[in-house]
């Protein structure tokens, strides 16, 4: 029988970086295919080149059942009967399953352009129960059902009509962010599917869910595919060998510290989030990373700390102050600076200038005899854009006029010119061009220097390794590994990530 | 600092130079006066002047306060029901007036902060709520009983006949112009504004400036009550919502002047502007008056923004298209029906 996908020689190249080079993929009819590999391995890059949102490098060429597809082209792609779940599942919250359904494919009308709803709600049940979810409540919004539930219905609008042409569904990190009751009712719905005998292409970070699901799995790294194999074949730790590979021994942070030093920053029992009773010591001058895959807990510990986001119990306390809940201007007040992931949301000040964006966390300082200053005010943020070497057209330019990476640089001095006893930075560098990268791992490493204690988290483990003298492995809401001075490596954080994705339930 | 006296920015200030003008010259010597023309615009504008700031000072934190015109009928009502009734004096009346409306204030910021309705909607049912207390006061309190200590005070001119209010009001905005532009708490409230989360995040206090801005903006709008008594002196249910739109008018108008941002200058201007316009038509077509008001003022009020916004505008330019030719699959109608999951 003819793949219901195969994919030759695909290379992809982002100005002078290679994101994928010559990779070969075939997925067989009825087969579930899993795709795992690291961050940054290419897989999201092949995803998208299928879906039509990125064009591949000349000389790729792929089929569908022995037809030729065109890849870079959705219509192409839709017309060869690939079906896609993205992470994003692009449902509307606010409206339920029918009318999710059918806003995208289509709703069914009589004369006058009247919606059939009777006809409508019994294609949306009939969708469900496909999935094995009978007497689903297809009225309820969309946002109010839990998350597998969410996926099924991305899922059973993806595939309705499968019948009629479809060939292949394409599931992109489904789990990502889902608890792990959750997955496994997902799984059900997805074994179901494979005995209707649906072929599926299934992206995911969970190597435990690539055993339990898939028939073949396709590794790649940096860019090339390592290998194509049956699941059956490979052990548990064969895979995980196979996706980092022997990497080799980035260049870690020094170890210069003092661990006489009492910590300044003591975190205990923190939970809520998918932590499980996080506790934590920082020194002064200690850059700690905080690594995990998304769901692992990582992306809570900054929020808990800094307030962003109210924790279900445990203790913050800095040089013996104990932080209240939920409070950033407290975490201010008693030298905490945050630099939130996110930025549009979370920090930038769309109307607001650079001058007042960089102050705003401290502008008290330039008040005095009943005026605001604004001459000192100018002559510092001019000094803090010249530090940082901030692209700015001026200090009265609009945040927005500015670049992610410079927009960033102006949150840092935000940050830092607060002179802060705690430094934490979630995901410092999403979304930043190399070069500001590099220039923001200096500052972090200058204001290490200067005695304050840093903590990063980021998905980012190179950037981990670059940074920290101690880096935490979160997964399922606990440390499972901390590494110090040379041993942090990426590989062995690799490791421990995706040898802790084993779900327990 | 200004270096282009732009429409964009400065409408306001072009609009009231061509009111004067035109209405000057249209109206022959009734218009060009001190006296009643300009002096009644101040002495007849103060009241809408006040509340437009009652609806600028929370509007600068990013809340929604509809709520300020029923206050001022709430303010004038409960200053003359207590004044009739107990036959207290007159400024107590006023003082507790004022009290009560700083509890209105409280009522917005729970709805807003504790219980995080959005400020639109908890402000309106407030708004609601009030208009209950103002017909159950118009039962109570027969109008037109009322001491004349309040008008009496209403006339005390200062030079040029300008009454003493009319000072009140413009220390008042320019105290709200020194907190806002000339104080940390000012920066403040115009970060909250922004963005919310990441002024919070930045160590802003934004509940409590949320919650600070509701309670001055109704004691404002009693405040703007306290104006009205001055003048008229007597309680009359339907006072107080009539002033709110065109004060929100004046707020928007006014925010699009000079910063580009809601200020209380451009707003001031922005009043008067208006002000004169109307009393200029009302001089020139004396046999049209009601409609006019608001046609001008929704006007004004388009026309000005719209120049602001004009930056905004996206021009499109329309592109050739070539027709596909029969049998040839148009792509993307294919895309449109199809199963995808996602298009984004």
């Amino acid at each position: 029988m003819q793949p219901v996908l195969s994919i030759e020689q695909l290379s992809k190249t982002f100005t002078g970086q290679a994101a994928l080079r010559d990779v070969n993929l075939e997925v067989a009819e009825g087969e579930v295919h899993a795709l795992v590999g690291q961050n940054g391995s290419g897989k999201s890059t092949l995803i998208k080149i299928l879906a039509g949102y990125h064009q591949p490098d000349a000389g790729a060429s792929a089929w569908s059942r022995g037809q030729p597809l065109t890849l870079g082209d959705g219509a192409a792609a839709t017309a060869a009967g690939v079906r896609f779940v993205h992470q994003d599942l692009g449902l509307v919250g606010t409206l339920d399953t029918v009318d999710n359904i059918a806003i995208v494919n289509g709703f069914d009308t009589g004369p006058g352009r009247r919606i059939r709803w009777r006809n409508e709600y019994r294609r949306a049940r009939e969708a469900m129960a496909g999935l094995g979810l009978d007497d689903f409540d297809v009225r309820a919004p969309v946002a109010s059902l839990p998350p597998a539930q969410r996926t099924a219905v991305a899922i059973a609008r993806a595939i309705e009509g499968w019948e009629r042409g479809a060939s292949l569904l394409v599931l992109d990190e489904p789990t990502a962010t889902m608890p792990g009751d959750d997955v496994q009712r997902l799984f059900e719905i997805i074994r179901r599917l494979k005995a209707r005998g649906v072929s599926i292409l299934y992206v995911s970070h969970h190597l435990d869910e690539v055993f339990e699901l898939a028939d073949r799995v396709t590794v790649l790294r940096d860019g090339r595919k390592v290998v194509t194999t049956e699941t059956s074949k490979l052990s548990y730790p064969d895979l995980v060998e196979l996706i980092v590979g022997h990497g080799v021994d980035f260049g870690s942070a020094s170890t210069g510290i003092d661990h006489a030093v009492m910590p300044v920053l003591k975190v205990r029992g923190l939970s809520g989030g998918g932590l499980t009773s996080f506790d934590l010591d920082v020194r002064p001058g200690e850059i700690v990373g905080i690594a995990g895959i998304t769901g692992s807990g990582r992306e809570s510990v900054l929020p808990f700390i800094a307030g962003q986001r109210p924790s279900d119990a445990g203790t913050v306390e800095l040089s013996g102050v104990s932080l209240a809940n939920y409070r950033p201007d407290d975490g201010v007040a008693n030298g905490v600076a945050f630099v939130p992931a996110e930025r549009a949301r979370w920090a930038a000040i769309a109307p607001m200038v650079v001058r007042e964006n960089t102050t705003v966390s401290d502008v008290k300082r330039f008040y005095s005899k009943l005026r605001l200053h604004r001459a000192p005010e100018r002559v510092e943020v001019a000094g803090w854009i010249d530090r940082l070497s901030i692209k700015a057209p001026s200090a009265e330019a609009p945040i927005t006029a500015l670049s992610g990476g410079n927009q960033q640089k102006v949150i840092f001095a935000r940050a830092l010119r607060m002179s802060p006893q705690l430094l934490l930075l979630d995901e410092p560098t999403q979304g930043i061009d190399v070069g500001a990268k590099d220039q923001i791992h200096q500052l972090v490493d200058q204001a290490a220097a200067d005695g304050v204690a840093v903590i990063v988290a980021a998905s980012d483990t190179e950037e981990l390794v670059r940074l920290c003298h101690r880096v935490l492995v979160l997964a399922n809401g606990e440390v499972v590994l901390e590494l110090a001075g040379t041993d942090v490596a990426v590989d062995r954080i690799s490791h421990a990530q995706l040898q802790s994705a084993r779900r327990s339930s | 600092m200004i270096r282009k006296l732009g429409f964009d920015r400065f409408s306001a200030l072009w609009l009231l130079g061509g009111f004067v003008l035109v209405f000057g010259v249209a109206s022959g010597d009734k218009f060009l006066q001190w006296k009643p023309t300009f002096l009644g615009i101040l002495t007849e504008g103060v009241v809408g002047l006040v509340l437009a700031l009652a609806f600028l000072v929370p509007l600068t934190t990013g809340t929604y306060d509809l709520s300020v015109g029923r206050a001022m009928t709430a303010s004038i009502g409960i200053s003359t029901w207590l004044a009739k009734r107990d036959a207290l004096p007159e400024a107590l009346c006023v003082v507790v007036a004022l009290a009560a409306c700083v509890l209105i204030g409280l009522v917005n910021s729970y709805l807003v902060v504790k219980l995080r309705i959005d400020s639109f909607i908890a402000t309106l049912g407030v708004t609601l709520l009030l208009d209950a207390l103002a017909l159950y006061i118009a039962k109570q309190v027969i109008s037109g009983a009322w001491s004349d200590t309040y008008l009496e005070f209403g006339r005390t001119k200062l030079i040029f006949d300008i009454p003493f209010y009319v000072l009140i009001v413009f220390i008042l905005m320019a105290i709200a112009w020194y907190v806002f532009e000339h104080t940390p708490v000012g920066r403040q409230m115009f970060a909250a504004g922004g963005n919310p989360d990441a002024a919070r995040l930045a160590g802003v206090q934004t509940d409590r400036l949320v919650t600070g801005s509701l309670v001055a903006s109704a004691v404002l709008g009693g405040f703007a009550g306290t104006l009205h008594t001055w003048k008229v002196g007597t309680y009359e249910n339907s006072v107080g919502p009539g002033y709110l739109f065109p004060a929100i008018a004046a707020v928007f108008f006014g925010a699009v002047q000079f910063k580009g941002r809601p200020n209380v200058w451009g707003m001031v201007v922005a009043t008067l502007t208006l002000a004169i316009g109307v009393k200029g038509l009302n001089l020139t077509f004396p046999s049209a008056d009601a409609w006019l008001r608001s046609l001008f003022n929704g006007l004004s009020l388009i026309i000005a923004v719209a120049f602001a916004s004009r930056s905004k505008v996206i021009k499109v330019p329309k592109r050739l298209r070539s027709k596909p030719s029969a049998g040839e699959r148009t792509p993307g109608v294919e895309f449109a029906s199809a199963g995808s999951a996602s298009t984004n």
